[in-house]
């Protein structure tokens, strides 16, 4: 791990919520996160993968987006995206969302939505939609501000609640009660693909 | 901090009939409420029925003084009402301890040109407590000249309305006024902040200090380079909002509001509305002069507060950005759309279209702003020639 925080990493997302995790991430590696870009959704994200690319021959980046139902696996999906990333281009996948990751650090989420760890899948990377099941998990809080926050109030004809981001990237943000990369990392493959790759972009 | 989501009374529904741009419409409101259209359909208009309500109620106000700051009932008359003109206001409350009521007004003009009522009528759950025009009306049509609602000594049994309607709160500042108060001299309350600093300066020690430490630490996501933020009085007692900006000075420097940005007294004023007070707060659109990052998050600041405070607020708003947010509902979203027999309202999960994009994953901005795109605004360009 590199010693120096002089070095910026510059980003593109796909929400909100990626974002917090991205800076989070990066700043997990030692380094400074850069500006960062899209936060308009993943058809957006994916279309401008290839000027993104073009950046990062000068300067190190890193680009995250969910695979979702978009492929079976990772490598195939990554593959058909971005064939020939640049050196310092980190071009990364969650399985399948970026929710399967706050799921990997069972213990801190748990605390945090105030529920059971046993309720918290311990393979998040086997979830099919970690989003709603995350939701799902808040809808089941014994505390009733994470439930009105989280969970979507009926009729509204939404996935999820009216502060639902805003929860999760307080807890992606808070260093000392949240979510924790390196024990996330242990039981997501995805995640520790991703912190390792970060690690040698740290050290180019 | 403690819940408190359903306690506070909120509008539920509302009904309209010819009372400006909308000849005959109603709509559902949830606690949250966004009021989307092209320029000119009528957002205003609409906000300002809450507006009109809590004048009715307003000590030194009045239905009559209500009517006459917006230029009597021929102003207020929708341009498309034919036939049947009483403009009619009907409104539903609840959420307030499972209690609901429901206020319903119409009025019109004698031959002097002098506002009256035609009815008025207060439904508390399945009772009716008021029943306008009544006996004594027919005896005296002098006294259909003011609402029962209005009246102390007759509005006891529904008082809470009255208070209700009271407690609505309207806010659009403008920066320059702030800056500038001297523009709205003796304007008390006044919506656009010509006595915003006034207003603050009124507000007891304790509570205004929390409040700007609050806003201070909201303030600085935006404007990270502030440090302090206080009130303090000139040697003439004019109040001013003094901030302490952070630069390569190492205490840094003050500076008042005169010499504040646009954004930062924008969000200043916002921030400051959504603590004062806990009656429905309507906003103008909030998103002027911010940084469009900022807006983003404005949704899920007002569903924090509400889910502490439980208190309405209605939005109007051009902002795609403001849109992009996942957890704005289908049903808090209001669209007006003018048509020849004036605006009529939808809310956007009663159109099927905005509902099956955004089902498919389309943000509910590229799903909606369409819809309030005007038909030929690419012949603006043209007038540059």
């Amino acid at each position: 791990m590199p010693t120096s925080a002089a070095f910026l990493v510059s980003g593109a997302v796909e929400g909100l919520l990626d974002e917090a995790v991205l800076k989070r991430l990066i700043a997990h590696v030692g380094a400074m996160p850069g500006p960062v870009y899209g936060r308009r959704g993943k058809s957006a994200l994916l279309k401008r993968l290839h000027s993104y690319n073009q950046a990062a021959q000068h300067e190190l980046w890193m680009v995250l987006v969910d695979l979702d139902e978009d492929a079976d696996c990772a490598p195939t999906f990554r593959m058909s995206c971005l064939p020939q990333p640049a050196p310092k281009m980190c071009f990364r996948i969650a399985v399948r969302e970026v929710e399967a990751w706050l799921f990997a650090d069972r213990e801190r989420l748990a605390r945090f939505l105030v529920v059971p760890v046993s309720s918290i899948p311990s393979e998040p990377e086997a979830v099919a939609s970690p989003k709603d099941a995350m939701v799902h998990l808040a809808s089941r809080s014994r505390r009733s501000e994470i439930r009105e926050d989280m969970a979507p109030r009926p009729g509204s004809g939404r996935r999820v609640g009216p502060a639902y981001t805003s929860r999760l990237i307080q807890f992606v943000q808070d260093q000392s009660q949240g979510w924790q990369p390196e024990t996330a990392a242990s039981s997501s493959p995805s995640l520790a693909r991703t912190l390792a790759c970060l690690g040698r972009l740290a050290n180019l | 901090m403690k819940k408190s989501t359903g306690k506070a009374l909120r509008f539920t529904t509302i009904q309209l009939e010819n009372w400006r741009n909308f000849t005959r419409v109603e709509t559902q409101l949830q606690r949250r409420a966004f009021l989307l259209g092209p320029n000119a359909s009528g957002k205003s208009n609409f906000l300002d029925v809450f507006r009109f309500l809590h004048d009715i109620v307003t000590v030194g106000g009045g239905f009559q003084e209500a009517v006459r700051k917006r230029g009597g009932v021929s102003s207020l008359r929708c341009l498309a009402a034919r036939r049947y003109t009483d403009i009619v206001i009907r409104v539903t409350m609840g959420g307030g301890n499972g209690n609901t009521w429901e206020y319903d007004i119409e009025f019109t003009q004698d031959n002097l040109r002098r506002p009256v009522i035609r009815r008025e009528r207060i439904v508390q759950g399945f009772v009716e407590l008021l029943a306008r025009p009544d006996d004594k009306d027919k005896e005296d049509p002098e006294r259909l000249t003011q609402t029962y609602l209005e009246q102390v000594n007759v509005n006891k049994e529904f008082r809470q309305v009255a208070d209700f309607f009271g407690s609505v709160r309207y806010l659009h500042v403008v920066p320059q006024l702030v800056r500038e108060p001297d523009r709205s001299v003796g304007k008390r309350n006044d919506p656009f902040g010509g006595d915003f600093l006034e207003q603050i300066a009124r507000t007891p020690e304790k509570t205004r200090h929390a409040r700007l430490g609050r806003i201070r630490d909201a303030l600085r996501v935006a404007v990270p380079q502030i440090k302090e933020l206080e009130l303090a009085r000139d040697v003439r007692g004019t109040p001013h909002l003094r901030g302490k900006y952070e630069h390569w000075r190492p205490q840094g420097a003050w500076q008042s509001e005169d010499q504040f940005s646009d954004g930062t007294l924008r969000l200043m004023g916002l921030l400051w509305a959504i603590l004062d007070g806990s009656g429905p707060l309507l906003l103008e659109e909030p998103e002027l002069s911010l940084h469009p990052e900022v807006v983003r998050f404005i949704p899920q600041m007002f569903a924090r507060i509400q889910r502490r405070t439980g208190r309405q607020i209605i939005v109007s708003t051009h902002s795609s950005d403001l849109l992009q947010d996942e957890g704005i509902g289908l049903d808090e979203v209001v669209l007006l759309q003018p048509g020849d027999e004036g605006t009529s309202l939808r809310l956007a999960d009663g159109l099927p279209t905005v509902k099956s994009l955004v089902g498919g994953g389309i943000s509910l901005a590229e799903a909606i702003m369409p819809q309030t795109r005007p038909d030929k605004v690419e012949q603006l360009a043209l007038f540059g020639d």
